[in-house]
């Protein structure tokens, strides 16, 4: 059994040496937030954006707290948005026929491998055609449509693996089509849902880009818009302290969102895997 | 039961009622998709042949823009750039997303220890980019105060504080984006593993089979499909997406990081040469497409669309 010992020290090592920067880079966000580091002493005067808003090498930002809002707000309505249009729709291409499905589903894999980051200078011109620039629905919609590919695929994976038994006994005991759909195969696919709206929310939680290109107000920035802003805004950075006291106290509520709904990403990327 | 004799069975017919019920549920997908994807999609062609800039008065000029391209002197350099920045992203995410998928998978099976490697392999890409890349920033920051150049100092092996970004800033783009994307791929190689039946390698161990021939004869043959659909997903995203450049380096210094999609970027959106932009941007588009097509083919899509077996 010695050489079954050594085979696993040896994957320890090597494992500990790959995940050491990644265990550094945690502790060094929490240090070099919480650490004054001229005196090397614990403080939370980086903690002081709480209260007053921050002013940053030239740039002047608002207070946090309308900003926080603005993220959750944007967040949800994501999340909303897209479980209710990728929902039915991943349906329809899991389980109706309807002339073009085959191709439909071949523009979906085409769309969903799509570099669709190469269309946003002829989405911005669109955008100001339809005036929907600097308001947070350009940007909603903007970033719904390109996440919702990869939304519907995941659904159908999950429609694909109901029974059609089910959707039969059903339709045997009286319900209609859409009857089956909605007291059936919606609660069946429910963990489905939960994934994509976990996505979702992640997804917009971090979205800045867009938030760079189409939002000119800085009142109207979500967080990671926020936090852009003062990262690229010179080549290096300045003031660590700041960056990673408000970096922190982004990322903390997600990282515990993400603990606690992790077990859901593993499924999720089972049924991925067998589905496309 | 004479009427019976009679009739004659008649082909079902859809009412239209049901014809049209499908199309109902992909009715907002597909209103999103023709104004947010082809409208965009047929705009960009249309733009790439005229001169669209800061003033709006556009211009059809023909294949001038492509011409430019391709006599723009950085041409050569950015391609360079994102060759090299695509193919080694994705060769290392892709060897280092095995290895942790079968070190945690098959050698840590149902360990502890695994899931702790597989949380922490995780936390990049779970943290948001803006919050991701200000680690990479100091430990590659130029001045005394930067991790890399505060070690070497308190080390003895420099004194003067290296600029990294000026030196190396391609490598540095690169591992940063290695170190976020490797999470994603290794989650689906760990779920493509953990299917493989136990049984599988029990058999093995009793022929007498060594680890090498078990990941190479078991491992590895079952990892072809999301080997390939990672390989895929990655490569566009990496020809196409310029995410964490633009946080790092926004292309600089000089052009050293600038990449073909992030070069498409800058010309419509700094400089305003919107038409130019988007002839860029559709080159980029049918690099991507070629892969894609390449890709599709492999993958044997056809075979993987089920037909409805309700009839009505």
């Amino acid at each position: 059994m010695s050489t079954s010992t050594l085979k696993k020290a040896l994957v320890h090592t090597y494992m500990t040496l790959f995940t050491l920067p990644i265990a550094a880079m945690i502790v060094w966000y929490f240090l070099a937030a919480t650490m004054n580091f001229t005196t090397g002493q614990f403080s939370l005067d980086n903690f002081s954006f709480f209260q007053e808003p921050v002013q940053y090498s030239g740039v002047k930002l608002p207070m946090i707290w309308p900003i926080v809002l603005n993220t959750m707000m944007y967040s949800i309505l994501i999340v909303i948005i897209e479980a209710c249009i990728s929902v039915p729709t991943a349906y329809a291409f899991s389980r109706l026929d309807f002339k073009g499905r085959r191709s439909a589903m071949k523009f979906l894999f085409l769309m969903r491998s799509f570099p669709g980051i190469t269309l946003i200078i002829a989405t911005f011109f669109i955008l100001v055609q339809m005036n929907l620039v600097n308001t947070y629905l350009g940007v909603l919609l903007v970033a719904v449509t390109g996440s919702l590919p990869g939304r519907v695929y995941i659904m159908k994976g999950f429609f694909d693996e109901v029974p059609w038994d089910i959707e039969w006994a059903a339709m045997v005991d009286g319900c209609t089509r859409f009857g089956a759909f909605k007291k059936v195969l919606v609660p069946y696919v429910l963990p489905g849902i939960g994934a994509i709206a976990v996505f979702s929310f992640l997804g917009a939680y971090g979205e800045w880009f867009l938030f760079k290109l189409l939002i000119f107000n800085d009142d109207m920035l979500t967080l990671a818009g926020y936090l852009s802003k003062l990262v690229t805004k010179e080549n290096q950075i300045v003031n660590y302290g700041l960056i990673t006291a408000i970096g922190l106290f982004y990322t903390l509520p997600i990282v515990v969102f993400y603990i606690f709904t992790q077990k859901i990403f593993m499924k999720v990327n089972l049924g991925g895997a067998k589905q496309v | 039961m004479v009427g019976m004799e009679n009739a004659v069975p008649q082909a079902y017919k859809k009412p239209f009622s049901k014809k049209i019920y499908p199309y109902l549920f992909i009715m907002p997908f597909a209103l999103l998709v023709f104004v947010f994807f082809i409208l965009p999609a047929i705009a960009t062609v249309v733009m790439a042949f005229t001169d669209l800039n800061a003033s709006l008065k556009p211009k059809f000029v023909g294949f001038s823009n492509f011409a430019k391209i391709f006599s723009d002197y950085n041409l050569p350099q950015i391609l360079w750039n994102s060759a090299i920045f695509a193919v080694l992203s994705l060769a290392f995410s892709l060897i280092f997303a095995l290895i942790i998928a079968i070190a945690t998978q098959y050698f840590l099976k149902g360990k502890v220890s695994a899931v702790i490697y597989r949380v922490l392999w995780l936390i990049p890409s779970i943290i948001p980019a803006v919050v991701y890349v200000t680690f990479w920033k100091y430990v590659f920051d130029p001045t005394d105060e930067g991790f890399l150049n505060s070690l070497m100092h308190d080390f003895g092996i420099t004194t003067d504080p290296v600029s990294w970004f000026t030196k190396g800033a391609m490598g540095i783009v690169i591992l940063a984006t290695i170190v976020s994307t490797i999470s994603g791929g290794m989650i689906l190689l760990s779920a493509a593993i953990n299917s493989i039946p136990e049984d599988l390698y029990k058999a093995a161990r009793v022929d007498g089979a060594s680890e090498k021939s078990v990941i190479f004869k078991i491992i590895l043959p079952t990892l072809k499909w999301p080997l390939m659909y990672i390989t895929i997903s990655e490569l566009i995203g990496f020809v196409s997406s310029y995410f964490f450049i633009m946080l790092l380096t926004n292309g600089g210094p000089m052009r050293d990081t600038t990449t073909l999609s992030l070069y498409a970027y800058q010309q419509a959106f700094n400089l305003k040469y919107y038409g130019y932009g988007a002839a860029v941007s559709l080159i980029v588009v049918l690099i991507s497409f070629v892969l894609t097509l390449f890709f599709l083919r492999l993958f044997d899509f056809d075979q993987m669309i089920k037909r409805s077996r309700i009839e009505d």
